[in-house]
């Protein structure tokens, strides 16, 4: 088998990992070598699903020894098999590297014989690529469940990156459509890196090697079990909270396998799932929400039709409309079409003059949103108090007008 | 009568107009830069001037003074743009943080005049850090790395430092085939070099890993999740040309 052939086999076998960021790492190019880490992260190019590609994300192997269902991989699928020799990765990372196609490697591979065996291999290349090469760019290797802690360390000194996934988001799914696999597997490796890294933290030398300086990260499957958003929220602020993850990655369940366990293979993915728990996500970690502010055990389910932040805003009525012109950073955050970008101009602008309407459009406040959420001089009388039921169909996505059929029954829509 | 101020459109040339703008109290109708071809205003007088690199040093240390270093970039990120009458932009704000009317002039990023430059600056920023990523190098005679770029604006000079420090020990050409000029990279130091006759796509060339790249980007896409228009925001159409994954495509199109 040629080296394209393996690649292809290989790529479209790592494909259903959705971890694709190169931040976090600001590893200078080594003297003489290759090669550095950009700490903001760069996307080189964006696949035909929109998805960025920042690293040459692949699999050592895909002869797996486990049979997990939702994975392309697992030994009862009857796929192509391949495996990577060292020489032949290391040299596409490097020409890849070369031409600036990519940020550097993404190594993952279906457990060959044992977990100490696989891992070995894994390190074995981030080793070869770091010393003989004196490659600088970044590398993200997965570890593998059940590793010896002496692997997991020599990783942690090569890799920019690590992760382990969750999959399930609950322990006893997890068993169930993993045979192999349990939550105590997934978090060992998880919190020795985490352990390691508060050590390396602590030491001030600046001759201590950097330790996994871009952290970890972690995914799961959203759809293919029964688990609530609510549930996913709170193990996901976990994993920021103690185990101090970098990021946490949903992947919407795409039917790749028949099997009783699982959707059957006509379930379209859950796109906008996905997408509004990315969006919660977000407000966890860049608009300081807590978990259970934005989903509690009343409303187990983020709103399809509405993104989180609105949600939370028409469920607390009480705290808006918010004056720009005093309330604090933080309020002014978690007002509906207003981000980051634009808080930190509201805040550092305020202090010079008045902030109006019109000035919000410029700064690119999406006032089609914030307008119900927000208190200026101009507030017509009626928006000064914020009616849920009332805003709540304004928000909606109006659904698009088309020319009317002349021969179908479907009533008139006539404007309320 | 009222002047039309030309320059070499050089950042440089610009900052050496307004300091004579200042110096012999000129009373400018427009600043533009010699590329420009937009037709001349005929009710004004053109009035060249030269750039002097210590007028610019003097006016960068007045900006550095009244506001911050930060501004300054801003501003030189902002006159990147190139867009059409960014340099009266630019000078309304001069003239208002010098008349020191308002000591905090220089803080408020959301004055009149400096949320449109803020904005503009950022979208080159933007630009800039983005073309990191969509440079593709092909490997040329005595293995040089070569590769042709078409930025909307004139951002080759702000990734100069990235690609210096990433491939310090490699010799390489990054090319503005738009506007004519490319960052020459020899193991010591960069510098800029002109290809007068250049022809767009000669640096295009193609090796087996060219191939194998192609083939991992088609394999990685999820055919069940496609989304062309989520494709198309954020990786813009105008970058296809030189991009080998992406070439493909538009030649199918």
């Amino acid at each position: 088998m040629d080296v394209r052939e393996k690649l292809r086999i290989l790529s479209a076998a790592a494909k259903y990992d959705v971890s694709c960021s190169s931040s976090g790492s600001s590893r200078c190019a080594p003297p003489g070598g290759l090669g550095d880490a950009c700490s903001a992260g760069i996307c080189h190019t964006w696949a035909a699903d929109g998805r960025c590609v920042s690293l040459l994300k692949v699999l050592l192997s895909n002869a797996c020894k486990y049979d997990c269902a939702y994975c392309v991989n697992r030994r009862s699928n009857d796929v192509p098999r391949a495996t990577f020799t060292p020489k032949e990765l290391i040299q596409l990372t490097i020409e890849f590297y070369r031409r600036n196609y990519i940020e550097g490697l993404f190594l993952s591979s279906a457990v060959i014989k044992d977990p100490d065996y696989t891992m070995e291999l894994l390190v074995k290349i981030a080793r070869e690529l770091r010393t003989v090469h004196r490659f600088g760019g970044y590398i993200h290797l997965k570890a593998i469940p059940g590793a010896s802690a002496r692997l997991l360390y020599e990783a942690g000194l090569y890799a920019d990156r690590s992760s382990v996934n969750i999959e399930v988001p609950s322990d006893k799914s997890l068993q169930y459509l993993a045979p192999e696999k349990n939550f105590a597997s997934v978090y060992a490796p998880m919190n020795f890196f985490a352990e390691r890294k508060l050590e390396y933290k602590a030491s001030v030398s600046r001759y201590t090697p950097s330790f996994l300086p871009a952290g970890q990260s972690t995914q799961m499957i959203v759809g293919a079990s029964g688990e609530s958003d609510y549930q996913i929220l709170s193990l996901t602020s976990g994993f920021y909270n103690k185990q101090k993850l970098k990021r946490v990655y949903y992947s919407g369940y795409v039917p790749i396998n028949a099997d009783k366990r699982l959707p059957v293979l006509t379930t379209k993915p859950p796109l906008v799932r996905e997408h509004r728990l990315y969006q919660a996500d977000w407000l966890m970690r860049f608009y300081k929400f807590r978990y259970d502010e934005i989903l509690d055990e009343a409303h187990p389910n983020l709103d399809l039709e509405l993104d989180p932040k609105i949600g939370w805003a028409l469920r607390h009525p009480e705290m808006f409309p918010v004056d720009l012109q005093h309330a604090d950073y933080e309020m002014i955050l978690r007002v509906p079409g207003i981000g980051v970008k634009s808080a930190q101009l509201i805040v550092s602008g305020r202090r010079f003059a008045k902030i109006r309407l019109e000035q919000l459009k410029k700064m690119g406040v999406v006032l089609k949103r914030a307008k119900y959420f927000i208190y200026h001089p101009d507030t017509p009388a009626s928006l000064r108090r914020l009616y849920p039921e009332m805003v709540r169909p304004l928000l909606l996505p109006r659904p698009k007008s088309g020319q009317l059929d002349l021969f179908g029954n479907t009533p008139l829509a006539l404007p309320a | 009568m009222f002047l039309s101020i030309q320059y070499d459109s050089t950042f440089e040339g610009f900052l050496s107009a307004v300091f004579e703008i200042y110096r012999q109290h000129l009373e400018v109708g427009e600043i533009r830069p010699d590329r420009s071809a937009a037709p001349a205003d005929m009710f004004l007088q053109p009035f060249h001037i030269e750039t002097s690199e210590e007028s610019a040093a003097r006016l960068h240390r007045a900006i550095v003074n009244f506001a911050s270093e930060e501004v300054y970039n801003l501003l030189h990120a902002a006159f990147l743009s190139e867009e059409e009458g960014v340099e009266m932009k630019i000078f309304a704000f001069l003239k208002k943080l010098f008349s020191g009317a308002d000591p905090s002039y220089g803080q408020n990023p959301a004055s009149a005049e400096m949320l449109p430059l803020y904005k503009l600056g950022q979208s080159v920023r933007r630009e800039a850090g983005g073309m990191l990523g969509l440079v593709r190098f092909a490997v040329g005679p005595d293995n040089m790395l070569c590769a042709e770029i078409e930025p909307k604006y004139d951002v080759l000079m702000l990734m100069e430092a990235h690609f210096s420090k990433r491939f310090a020990n490699e010799k390489w050409l990054i090319y503005d085939s738009k506007r004519d000029y490319g960052l020459f990279h020899d193991r010591t130091g960069c510098q800029v070099v002109t290809l007068p006759g250049y022809k767009s796509g000669a640096m295009d060339l193609k090796d087996s890993f060219t191939d194998l790249w192609r083939e991992f980007y088609k394999s990685i896409a999820i055919k069940e999740r496609e989304n062309p228009k989520l494709l198309r925001r954020c990786l813009p159409v105008r970058y296809w040309n030189h991009l080998p994954e992406r070439s493909m495509a538009t030649a199918v199109t």
